[in-house]
């Protein structure tokens, strides 16, 4: 026998009345500070304090180690040492792909003097990815978890509700937002908490398309720090503007927000310290084999002079229509596995501020990564082709915008 | 034989899980961390039995993704023991759900988590009487600190379906 | 008075009347139902979400949703 709706409130309102008492209760700080925080008038000021402190600390962290440590050793002590005992030496292939392919200054080929420059499997792969992504991983997740355990997301979601809805989402999609910002890989599937197949793909197409990852915001900081900040303004309005243009044009419905306000907790220690092991795990996992392969990829197409010819067959579209150098090419590619690779490799190219502006945005948005690209593949192909169809039509425009407004500005 | 832990979002389905198979699956203060099901064993009696962490539910109807993959494990599962994760602060939504499982004949176990919560905020349940009511083991327990977990263990044995018509007889019997 | 939820004051309380029908599971699956004890904890500008207290725990609802469940307040 199975109730119906009502009759089985009806059922549940006896048993409660049978076996539940409520005490009074009274209220304490932990509530007050749970309503401070969800209110408007106080919520929103609380807020934005908040993402800047996660802001700072993600910078300042991550720069302490890798500018005060990494660089360091890996520069001064690692490439030197490599280049000195690795059998081969400048203009020896393997020599080129392991360690450094080096670059030529006058027409004579010179060694790299760090590891951005190198670009070798065991100099600038494991510089990379220990020395620059690993820190800035860590910084990351050790704020998102604080924040995840005592209870902060939901209030968060709560307050950017009205915003989020105008790009069809309610204010939840925060969560994979933010998730996004330290991997895109798991907040594709953390996509799943929303409702309806419309937002969930608007969501999954936002995240590969406008989200830079942990990975590549830390080697953007190190990188580009002065430039970082454009970049994610023009991220950040590209993931409205294309959110708000697919809100109007997929069919569907976008429902609103239901969701719990739970009372804040103190975060317990030992499951921080678990979570942390486990995203750094899963970091280390998706992460380090991509960006030792990608080396090995980068610098064979180098060699083989692929990279030449497709610079010179693309440089219409990339010279003319994007405004940046035809060299990108090689980033480009880097770019299909790992977004920091590209990045690192990006800033070795020689251009302007301005192009180099667009080419890391471009970077960003021309492609999911590769294990990016699986996830959304396993959510169900026709999200994946749609939102590859997006992401066509908005690098072509979004780039070409990028390099009008430079033009308008007089600086291209 | 199978046992499924079933219950609404942020109720600590995923404590429960890791302290009973030992695992270490990711959890947050915050609805719907977990959006698909992760599985591990425990023993019971020296034997091994599969425990699986199904993502947080309100009812059987699903109303997103994680949901879905929720209802589908259930009904895929038709021999499986349920334990139900109730948030005790908030014993009457919990209820709903553990009714619907109830009804659809699969032997149920109450997990009363997040107990002293509910003791912080004054709520007194009793125990012993919401069991006999049911008709299925209740077992108050604090998953973050282990409490109560190696009662639950020992309970998963006595579970058995139950019918709902003898829990509306038995709330009649009684009171008013 | 009866008014609708999302018409309530700041910190105002009141027992819930009548939800509509196509919303009655899915907002009973957060504790509000038919008699429950309702306060309305904030509201948000701009067509935003409410937040509200039942049974000691705290619910977030889009406004159209609060549009169409129905409270009773004093006075």
């Amino acid at each position: 026998m199975t109730l119906t709706v009502d009759e089985r409130w009806d059922l549940i309102e006896k048993i409660s009345k049978e076996t539940v008492s409520f005490g009074k209760y009274r209220h304490t700080l932990k509530d007050a500070i749970g309503e401070l925080t969800v209110k408007p008038l106080t919520g929103i000021p609380i807020a934005i304090a908040v993402m800047y402190g996660f802001w700072s600390f993600f910078g300042s962290f991550a720069g302490f180690f890798t500018d005060g440590f990494f660089c360091k050793l890996f520069d001064g002590y690692w490439l030197p040492w490599l280049q000195g005992v690795f059998p081969g030496g400048l203009g020896n292939w393997f020599y080129a792909i392991m360690v450094d392919a080096g670059h030529t200054e006058n027409g004579i080929l010179v060694a790299s003097d760090n590891c951005f420059e190198s670009f070798g499997v065991l100099t600038s792969g494991i510089f990379l990815a220990i020395g620059v992504v690993l820190p800035a991983i860590v910084a990351f997740y050790l704020i998102l978890t604080f924040l995840e355990d005592i209870g902060y997301m939901p209030r968060l979601a709560v307050l950017i509700d009205t915003v989020l809805h105008k790009i069809g989402l309610h204010g939840f999609a925060i969560v994979p937002t933010i998730l996004s910002l330290g991997c895109n890989v798991p907040a594709v599937t953390a996509s799943r908490i929303l409702e309806t197949k419309k937002e969930r793909f608007i969501m999954m197409t936002l995240l590969a398309i406008f989200i830079p990852c942990g990975a590549q915001l830390g080697i953007m900081q190190e990188v580009i720090p002065e430039s970082m900040g454009l970049v994610l303004v023009y991220l950040l309005a590209g993931y409205f503007i294309v959110g708000f243009v697919l809100n109007k044009i997929i069919p569907g419905k976008s429902p609103e927000i239901l969701i719990d306000v739970p009372p804040y907790q103190m975060p317990k220690w030992s499951n921080v310290g678990m979570k942390m092991w486990m995203r750094v795990k899963h970091f280390f996992k998706i992460a380090i084999p991509f960006v030792l392969l990608g080396c090995v990829i980068v610098n064979v197409l180098y060699l083989t002079g692929f990279i030449d010819w497709l610079a010179n067959v693309l440089a219409p579209v990339l010279c003319v229509w994007f405004g940046v150098p035809k060299e990108t090419v090689g980033p480009l590619i880097a770019g299909f596995l790992r977004k920091d690779l590209a990045v690192a490799q990006l800033s070795t190219i020689e251009m302007t501020k301005y192009q180099m502006i667009t080419s890391v945005v471009l970077v960003s948005i021309y492609f999911p990564c590769l294990a990016t690209f699986m996830m959304i593949l396993k959510e169900g192909w026709k999200e994946l082709l749609g939102s590859v169809a997006v992401l066509g039509v908005v690098v072509f425009l979004y780039g070409g915008l990028m390099h009008l407004i430079w033009i308008l500005l007089g600086v291209a | 034989m199978k046992v499924l832990l079933m219950g609404h979002p942020n109720v600590g389905k995923s404590v429960v899980f890791n302290r009973l198979t030992g695992a270490n699956v990711m959890i947050s203060n915050y609805p719907g961390t977990t959006v698909d099901f992760s599985k591990g064993y425990m023993k019971i009696d020296g034997k091994d039995v599969e425990v699986v962490d199904v993502p947080g539910t309100f009812s059987l109807e699903p109303k997103d993704k994680a949901e879905e993959v929720a209802i589908e494990m259930l009904k895929k599962e038709k021999d499986a023991v349920v334990i139900c994760v109730l948030d005790a602060s908030k014993v009457e939504r919990g209820l709903y759900l553990a009714l619907e499982i109830i009804e659809n004949n699969y032997p149920v176990l109450l997990a009363l988590n997040m107990w002293d919560v509910a003791e912080d905020k004054k709520i007194e349940i009793n125990v012993e009487k919401l069991g006999e009511i049911l008709g299925v083991p209740v077992i108050p327990t604090v998953a973050i600190s282990g409490k109560g977990i190696k009662e639950l263990v020992l309970k998963i044995k006595e579970a058995a379906p139950v019918k709902v018509d003898k829990i509306v007889e038995r709330t009649e019997g009684r009171g008013d | 008075m009866e008014k609708k939820l999302s018409e309530m004051k700041y910190s105002e309380e009141g027992v819930v009347k009548k939800i509509e029908e196509s919303l009655r599971i899915k907002v009973a699956g957060m504790g509000i139902r038919t008699g429950k004890k309702i306060k309305m904890i904030t509201k948000h500008p701009m067509k935003g979400p409410v937040v509200v207290l039942v049974d000691e725990s705290r619910t977030s609802l889009g406004l159209g949703i609060a549009d169409k469940i129905f409270v009773e307040v004093e006075s």
